[in-house]
């Protein structure tokens, strides 16, 4: 697991999308355990204070659950699951129409374009950036 | 905590440290920013006790420092402090003599992690690994607090990659780390808090994920304006 943080996002929030990109690509299962806060830790290569601020926050956001002394899980609530993958969809798209009306594209132009350039690239390796 | 009270530090007519304060906090790292000459070192000293300060006072878990306190804080210079013909092996049991604290399991662990053979002397070592073992004499020690004065400066990227490792693994774990560097880049992920230091004085101290929260800057957006605006 390697991830590329930006240096102006807070680390903890880069480490919460990480999870919920994972989570809506199916790589992590429902009720599949995360590593703990020191195996994260050494594995992103971050601070294991900001791997506890990471799990703290998806614990409250429903993303993980831990029960006793038990290592966390990702949740098994379909509702969950369902909304971070919207969510991701919702906040990719929104990023996209906002660059392309900025240059003031027409919609049919864009929408044809869109599905080119993503039949084409479904054809190579899916490489999330 | 280790706290730095208003400490004023004097070479001769030259005031290196001026009414100079910031805390660092046990289960964190805190990191002394400046470049070269502005007293990070001098600071480190002072909170040793290796030189005397002209005013101020610092606190260790709110106690001023005593013998006994170098069970409990220690010190990595930036160079090895090691006689060159010891062998890295003899080193250890140097250590083990002086302080109570030398834990000798951690120490092998260490070995192991940076992948040094205990028989090599240190005089033959690579600067890379010299670095690797002061680190390590450091770090073997069942401390709360480190202080560590450019644990990254001058050594390959590889080392250096190694080096941060140390401080997302347990052995960093639970104790508080005060680091200087002048080259922030590489490190920004792990620390907590930055403490921007020029002309022997705190230009601003923060956390690092509370201004990306809160204002959307990397440390270094912060230094420009700090240094520069």
């Amino acid at each position: 697991m390697t991830v590329k943080f930006n240096n102006r996002d807070p680390v903890y929030v880069q480490v919460i999308r990480h999870f919920k990109e994972q989570i809506a690509k199916g790589f992590f299962e429902p009720g599949q355990e995360v590593p703990s806060r020191r195996e994260l830790a050494n594995q992103l290569k971050i601070n294991p204070n900001t791997a506890q601020r990471a799990y703290k926050e998806m614990e409250e956001q429903g993303l993980i659950f831990t029960e006793g002394n038990m290592p966390s899980c990702i949740t098994r609530d379909e509702a969950v699951l369902k909304s971070v993958r919207e969510e991701l969809i919702i906040e990719a798209v929104d990023l996209f129409l906002g660059s392309i009306k900025s240059i003031d594209v027409p919609l049919s132009e864009v929408l044809k374009l869109v599905e080119k350039k993503y039949e084409a690239e479904s054809g190579e390796t899916e490489e999330s950036k | 905590m280790i706290e730095v009270k208003n400490v004023n530090k004097k070479y001769g007519r030259k005031q290196v440290l001026k009414d100079l304060s910031f805390t660092a906090k046990k289960g964190e790292i805190t990191c002394l920013i400046g470049i070269n000459g502005v007293g990070k070192t001098t600071i480190m000293k002072a909170i040793m006790a290796l030189t005397p300060i002209n005013g101020g006072e610092i606190l260790i878990d709110g106690e001023k420092i005593r013998k006994d306190s170098f069970e409990k804080i220690t010190f990595i210079p930036d160079t090895i402090t090691m006689l060159p013909q010891m062998k890295i092996g003899e080193a250890f049991t140097f250590m083990a003599d002086f302080y109570k604290s030398w834990n000798p399991q951690r120490a092998e662990e260490l070995l192991q992690f940076f992948k040094l053979d205990p028989t090599e002397r240190i005089a033959n070592l690579s600067k890379g690994n010299t670095a690797k073992v002061n680190m390590l004499l450091g770090l073997a020690l069942d401390v709360d607090y480190l202080l560590m004065d450019e644990p990254f400066s001058g050594i390959d990227m590889f080392s250096r990659e190694q080096i941060a490792e140390v401080f997302t693994s347990h052995l960093i774990e639970e104790r508080g780390v005060i680091l200087t560097t002048h080259e922030i880049s590489d490190i920004e992920h792990l620390i907590d808090k930055a403490v921007l230091i020029d002309n022997g004085e705190v230009l601003k101290e923060f956390s690092v994920e509370e201004v990306r929260e809160r204002e959307g800057k990397s440390v270094v957006d912060v230094m420009r304006e700090v240094y520069r605006g």
